[in-house]
């Protein structure tokens, strides 16, 4: 029975095993080799084709226009107006760019090449696994923000998923600062500097220089994380100092930094996401946009925390962390996997219903043939399936069936952001392969393995936070 | 009737009267309730009270919020049932059949939502007997104020006597301990 009061606990330090370390490495190693193997095949493809089509210029251009299917929707749907002279004009566009990009040995941004899957495989990667680590950030802070106490026991679990943050930052610097030249293509807009009435003029794209710009891009993102890299560090060592020397002093201040950061979180996460992942369809735009992201990132980062809390408790550790607090940290899953049903049917109905070409396009490519399956995959398996198994309080103090949603959830989300990056860079001829599979690994591994390796550098329980005891007897009731 | 009186222990602290329901519980003593002025933390684990069962009740109600949202649309905006009589809606300029099952969503949402709330909130009326007209039993006026009571039925009091039941009240603390009729006729 709960209700007999705890006093006092003892600490807990997580031991990284060498065969964990093994499994966790073999994940990592797997991935990189899958990876490889994708590639070469994908680049063996691509270039047995480029072979065939080498013959004459005239029909290099052709096929280079017919896969880069995302630049064409959206230049048609632009000059839309202009009538009947649009098609040749891009063609020949088209051919022109492709000559350039050749001498500058450089792939376009048009879709279909191996590299700029890669690219995006990269990106998708990077940007996913950052979420986790800046949503923990942000659980910490709402934590210490709100003067909550019942999740104080997984803190150092969110610490450890933070440390993560750093290398998320050069993960999407290393995108940004190589990767530019294959998934951005309003860089390659600006790089050619059209005046007005010039053929490739582009309205909209102008009208966007303001924001939409190098500066914002290579300098605000590597700026912004690495504010959130300070903060994390700040709060970090606050807590680490709280375990030596106690008192309430390092919780104070542990929220003041807390209030500030979530402050900037706001302004800085939207600023990110529309930078790093909405400039990926540079023509397109949606106001709610950041806060799609916010609700990946959430639900996401809550799903990773409660997964390693379990992971812990199967292997013995964190006996103080009650069913109450795995309970309500099932809760939290459940609430923002409706939370983001409810921002994407917002996003997906005001567009669906304006009907607007501009607007629609979005959601047009991503309900082709290709990506419908996925689309629809997508939505059951990041709502309705984990709306349906969490809906049972027992589900949620079952430890199987709570890992088993929270897999469902990572999977759901991991497509939702493959259908908000591969549908604006590589177009139709996008597919889950080795190269995915591997890439996704890969990151998964390592990020396994940082996160692991981070929580056994510390006590598993910050001892001397006061809200401790609070989480060791936390209590939901009947 | 008349030789069954509730037992009443009136405590002035949560902790007091949960440590006393900890321990009757312990001794073998069935707790009819307990009325706290606010909730106090692990008493309902304490008293051993069951799970209830309104959560059931409130997922068959919000079914029925999501699936008369569903055909109150198809019935009237589709020509689905054949019940499509007058006037086409046009929505967005799309077509009346499947296609147009995103422009539900918000309204299905808000009838289970609708549902559910109400039906839950009614249902929780009926469960606690809190019908409207019905005059309150309060046990003890002080129980609406800042005083905890614990009652207990004469039939729950198993194999302990009512001595020994009266001392662990009195050693956790009890400020009186007094009986009461059960059907609240005459205040003792």
């Amino acid at each position: 029975m709960g209700h007999h009061i705890i006093t006092e606990i003892e600490n807990e330090k997580f031991e990284f095993t060498k065969r964990s370390r093994t499994i966790v490495g073999a994940i990592f190693v797997i991935g990189l080799i899958l990876s490889i193997i994708g590639v070469v095949q994908l680049k063996g493809d691509n270039g047995a084709e480029s072979h065939d089509t080498d013959a004459t210029e005239q029909h290099d251009a052709e096929e280079h226009a017919l896969n880069s299917e995302t630049p064409a929707s959206f230049a048609s749907l632009q000059h839309g107006e202009e009538g009947t002279h649009e098609a040749p004009e891009h063609d020949a566009h088209a051919a022109e760019e492709h000559a350039a990009d050749a001498d500058h040995g450089d792939a376009g941004h048009g879709g279909g090449s191996w590299l700029t899957r890669l690219w995006s495989n990269i990106l998708m990667n990077s940007y996913y696994f950052m979420l986790f680590a800046i949503a923990a950030l942000f659980f910490i802070a709402v934590n210490y923000a709100a003067n909550a106490g019942w999740a104080t026991l997984v803190k150092r679990v969110a610490e450890a998923i933070t440390s993560y943050l750093p290398v998320a930052f050069l993960t999407i610097v290393v995108v940004i600062a190589l990767g530019h030249g294959e998934l951005y293509h309003w860089i390659h807009y600006f790089k050619e500097g059209y005046a007005a009435g010039d053929p490739g003029y582009d309205k909209i794209m102008e009208s966007k220089a303001w924001f939409l710009n190098n500066g914002w891009f290579f300098a605000g993102v590597p700026i912004i994380m690495i504010i959130w890299i300070l903060f994390r560090t700040k709060l970090r060592n606050l807590s680490l100092k709280e375990d030596e020397n106690g008192g309430t002093d390092y919780f104070r201040k542990s929220i003041r930094f807390s209030a500030g950061f979530i402050v900037f979180f706001a302004f800085s996460f939207s600023i990110l996401s529309w930078l790093v992942m909405m400039s990926l369809d540079a023509h397109w735009f949606s106001t709610i946009y950041s806060v799609y992201n916010f609700a990946i990132a959430f639900v996401t980062g809550l799903t990773v925390i409660c997964l390693f809390t379990l992971y812990l408790k199967s292997k013995g550790y964190m006996s103080a962390v009650s069913d109450e607090v795995v309970h309500d940290l099932g809760k939290f899953m459940f609430a923002f996997s409706i939370f983001w049903a409810y921002i994407f049917i917002a996003q997906y109905l005001l567009i669906w219903y304006a009907n607007l070409p501009e607007e629609v396009i979005y959601y047009q490519m991503r309900t082709s043939d290709t990506f419908r399956p996925l689309f629809r995959t997508n939505i059951i398996m990041s709502f309705f399936l984990p709306f349906l198994i969490l809906m049972m309080r027992n589900a949620k103090r079952n430890p199987k069936v709570l890992m088993l949603a929270g897999v469902i959830i990572l999977v759901g989300h991991w497509i939702d952001l493959y259908l908000m990056v591969m549908p604006a860079t590589v177009g139709d001829s996008a597919s889950i392969g080795l190269l995915e599979i591997g890439m996704t690994m890969t990151f998964a591994g390592f990020f396994i393995y940082w996160v692991l390796n981070n929580l056994s550098k510390k006590a598993l329980y910050p001892m001397n936070h006061p809200y401790l005891l609070e989480s060791v007897n936390h209590d939901v009731g009947v | 009737m008349l030789d069954k009186k509730l037992i009443l222990g009136v405590y002035d602290d949560g902790d007091k009267l949960l440590n006393a329901v900890i321990k009757l519980r312990k001794k073998g003593v069935e707790i009819m309730d307990c009325f706290t002025p606010f909730p106090v933390h692990n008493l309902d684990r304490a008293m051993g009270i069951k799970r209830t069962n309104l959560t059931v009740g409130a997922f068959l109600c919000g079914m029925t919020g999501f699936l008369s949202g569903l055909l109150l649309q198809f019935y009237m905006m589709t020509s689905h049932l054949n019940t499509f009589k007058s006037w086409p809606m046009i929505i967005g300029g799309k077509p009346m059949d499947y296609s147009m099952v995103p422009s539900m969503v918000p309204v299905t949402f808000e009838l289970s939502i609708l549902f559910t709330a109400f039906g839950i909130g009614i249902l929780f009326f009926i469960r606690a007997k809190m019908i409207h007209g019905k005059i309150a039993q309060i046990l003890d006026p002080r129980q609406t104020d800042d005083r905890m009571l614990l009652a207990i039925e004469p039939d729950g009091l198993g194999s302990v006597s009512r001595s020994e039941v009266d001392s662990i009240m009195n050693a956790e603390g009890a400020i009186e301990i007094r009986e009461r009729n059960m059907d609240g006729s005459s205040d003792h």
